[in-house]
C-alpha cells in the first residue's frame, strides 16, 4: 500500500513540475513546440479570393459547435468565440486573410480554461468541419 | 487500490491539467438539431432591415451591445440579472439545519447572446432567393454567494420560440416602419 502512496506522490509531483512555466513562458507562450510548428497544425489554405464567405463560414462552423460569437471584424479577418461544455469553456480566435489573388489563409487557435490548445487533432476536426460548411478543401501549408 | 485512486485524482486536480474533450470540434447530431432550434428564415427583407429588428429585439428585452460587425450580420450583447432560485435556496436552508454548513448558492448571472443573420445561398430560376436565416445562441455566467462561477449555454427550447416569436414581431414592424 505503502508502495502505491508512494508512486501517486511521485506522480502528482512530476504533474505539478510539469504544469509550472515560468511568468515570461506565460506570456510569450514559449512552449516546447517552435512558432513554426504551432503555425504549421493551426493553418490551413482554401482555394476561394471570397473573404466574406470564408468569414460567414467559420461563424457558422463556430456555431455549429455550439460556440457563442463573441466578436468579428471584416477588415481585420478576426472571429471569436466561446463555448461551455462540461464545465470547460473553451474559446477560440480565427482570423481570415489573403493569401495572393485567389487563396484564403485561415488560422485558428484556441484556450481550454487556462491553457493553450495544442493537440492539433483538435484543429484538424475544426478544418473538417469548415470544410464542410465551405463546400471547399483545406489545404495544408503556407 | 483506492488510496492510488484518490491520491491519482487529487494530483490531477491540484495540476490543474484538464484534457479537451474529444470531439470537441466535431459536429455531431445532436448539435445539428440544435441549429435547427437556434435558427429561423425570414424573407423578403433587407440584411440591414433583419440586424436593425434584431438589435431592437435585444434592446427590448434589456441586452445591451456589446459589439457588432454588420458586414457579417453579427450582433453579441450581454446583460446582467439576479440569479437567485428559490429551490436552490430550500435546498441550501435544509442543508444548514442538517448541520452541513453554509452552501453556496446563486447570486446573479451575465446573460450573454450571439445572433448571426446569413443569406440563404440558393437559386430559383437563376435568381438568388432574397432570404436570411437568423441564427441565435444563449449563455450565462453564474456568480454564486461564495463567489465562485459556473458556465453553461441555454439549451432550452421555449427560451428560442419565445425569442423568435419576439424577433417575428419586430421584423413585421421594421418592415411596416412603424
Amino acid at each position: 500500500m505503502s508502495k502505491s502512496i508512494l508512486l501517486g506522490c511521485t506522480s502528482l509531483t512530476l504533474l505539478l513540475a510539469g504544469c509550472n512555466a515560468t511568468m515570461n513562458q506565460r506570456v510569450l507562450d514559449t512552449g516546447d513546440e517552435s512558432q513554426l510548428q504551432k503555425r504549421s497544425y493551426q493553418t490551413r489554405v482554401f482555394d476561394t479570393s471570397d473573404k466574406e464567405k470564408v468569414m460567414r463560414g467559420v461563424i457558422s462552423t463556430l456555431q455549429d459547435l455550439s460556440f457563442v460569437i463573441e466578436r468579428a471584424d471584416m477588415m481585420l479577418g478576426t472571429v471569436s468565440g466561446t463555448k461551455f461544455q462540461n464545465q470547460l469553456a473553451i474559446r477560440m480566435t480565427v482570423s481570415v486573410r489573403p493569401k495572393g489573388s485567389n487563396q484564403m489563409v485561415v488560422r485558428a487557435n484556441g484556450q481550454l480554461n487556462i491553457k493553450p490548445i495544442e493537440d492539433p487533432k483538435a484543429y484538424q476536426d475544426f478544418y473538417s468541419s469548415l470544410e464542410k460548411s465551405l463546400f471547399l478543401t483545406a489545404q495544408l501549408g503556407e | 487500490m483506492r488510496n492510488l485512486v484518490i491520491v491519482c485524482s487529487a494530483a490531477v486536480l491540484l495540476a490543474g491539467c484538464v484534457t479537451l474533450p474529444p470531439n470537441a470540434f466535431v459536429v455531431s447530431q445532436e448539435q445539428l438539431a440544435r441549429r435547427q432550434i437556434e435558427t429561423r428564415r425570414y424573407d423578403g427583407i433587407k440584411e440591414e432591415n433583419l440586424l436593425i429588428a434584431s438589435s431592437n429585439v435585444l434592446q427590448d428585452m434589456g441586452f445591451s451591445l456589446d459589439n457588432s460587425e454588420t458586414k457579417l450580420g453579427l450582433l453579441s450583447a450581454s446583460k446582467q440579472r439576479d440569479a437567485t432560485h428559490g429551490g436552490e435556496i430550500a435546498a441550501a436552508i435544509i442543508i444548514a439545519l442538517l448541520g452541513g454548513g453554509a452552501t453556496p448558492i446563486s447570486k446573479d448571472q451575465t446573460i450573454r447572446v450571439a445572433l448571426v443573420v446569413r443569406p440563404v445561398q440558393a437559386t430559383v430560376d437563376n435568381t438568388p432567393v432574397d432570404g436570411h436565416f437568423v441564427r441565435v445562441t444563449f449563455q450565462r455566467i453564474v456568480r454564486r454567494t461564495d463567489n465562485s462561477t459556473y458556465a453553461e449555454t441555454l439549451n432550452e427550447k421555449e427560451l428560442y420560440e419565445g425569442f423568435f416569436e419576439k424577433l417575428s414581431k419586430s421584423v413585421f414592424l421594421e418592415a411596416q416602419k412603424i
